[in-house]
């Protein structure tokens, strides 16, 4: 005789890996997110700095600033595509059905 | 994030800068009594700036010296001036197609 | 202040050169004179070159100070009269003759001040290069923007 769906115990991790697999995904994607984040920041720092002493007259090169001031908006272009990126695949994913 | 041949171009652009101040430092005091040409070693200085450290002038040696003591040769500074002036303009030209490549790279070949 | 500064230092040369330049045509243009408003024949003029640090108009006052990156230009710092006496010529008809007929001459040599002129022209020429060449390399930082 079959048995009624509701007594069938449903399927579970292990409950000790499935915190900890999400945990260490989760961490080395955020630790990654957040270097980069403040790799682009630093890199905006430094251009705004050297775009600072230019207009004070202090000694900076005008080229100095100016490689400065690319550097920080290919990080930012650089880290805004991956961002992009990144919201796709997660609608992508969000659109499967399950 | 960018690589260390911008890097390179960079401080090559600084050394380029830093001598053709000489340069016209020296054009502007070629008829002044007691002044000495002032030069560096290129190689040695972009070396120098690719460890960090910051290029040195230094008199320049052998040139002949006038009666009242200058020794700017007008022509060996016309020359400085112009190599001076296209060395700038190759780096920054080459600078300009890498970043270019790179934000190509970035942008994936659509502009955003 | 950097390559902006190199701009300053051509200009202080142009200044230099061009100060030069108008002692020596005076010069020759009084080659000749006799009789001056201060008295006795014209005494001939010299432009003293000496080097100066300059600063970029934008530089601060304060960077200036502090020791940071002065280039060296040229300035004028003097024009030398020359006061050792005069030649004297004999022309006993000229108007500005003594009583032995010696007219008291210009120390100039108009000749070797022309030489000078050309000389002078020359070196400001080089700064009026040396200028565009610096302005070049300005534009060409500003171009790395595009």
């Amino acid at each position: 005789m079959t048995a009624p769906i509701s007594n069938i115990a449903p399927i579970a991790l292990p409950q000790a890996i499935a915190p900890a697999a999400a945990a260490s995904q989760s961490g080395e994607f955020q630790n990654v997110l957040s270097s980069a984040i403040n790799s682009i920041e630093s890199l905006r720092n430094s251009a705004s700095d050297s775009v600072q002493k230019f207009l004070t007259g202090q000694n900076e090169e005008l080229h100095t600033t100016v490689l400065a001031t690319q550097k920080a908006e290919l990080a930012f272009e650089l880290g805004l595509q991956v961002r992009n990126k990144v919201v796709d695949a997660y609608q992508e994913i969000m659109k499967m059905q399950v | 994030m960018i690589d260390s041949l911008t890097d390179s171009l960079e401080q090559y652009m600084n050394v380029v800068s830093l001598r053709q101040k000489l340069v016209t430092s020296n054009i502007a005091n070629a008829d002044t009594p007691g002044y000495k040409t002032q030069d560096l070693d290129f190689q040695a200085s972009f070396q120098s700036a690719l460890d960090g450290g910051a290029p040195q002038s230094a008199e320049v040696t052998g040139l002949a010296t006038k009666n009242d003591g200058n020794n700017v040769d007008l022509d060996r500074e016309a020359r400085l001036l112009a190599e001076n002036a296209m060395r700038f303009s190759a780096a920054s030209n080459l600078m300009r197609s890498q970043l270019n490549t790179v934000k190509e790279a970035i942008q994936g070949g659509k502009s955003s | 202040m950097s390559l902006f500064s190199a701009l300053s230092v051509s200009a202080s040369g142009m200044a230099a050169q061009r100060a030069r330049a108008a002692v020596l045509v005076e010069n020759i243009a009084n080659s000749e004179t006799t009789r001056t408003t201060e008295g006795g024949p014209y005494r001939r003029k010299d432009a003293i070159f000496s080097s100066e640090d300059v600063s970029s108009a934008f530089g601060s006052e304060l960077d200036a100070q502090l020791g940071g990156e002065q280039l060296t230009g040229v300035k004028v710092s003097g024009i030398s009269v020359d006061n050792t006496p005069p030649e004297k010529r004999y022309l006993p008809g000229h108007p500005d003759a003594d009583a032995d007929g010696y007219v008291s001459m210009p120390k100039v040599n108009p000749a070797e001040d022309m030489v000078d002129l050309m000389s002078a022209n020359r070196s400001y020429q080089a700064n009026v290069s040396a200028m565009s060449a610096v302005k070049d390399m300005i534009q060409k930082s500003i171009d790395l923007l595009r």
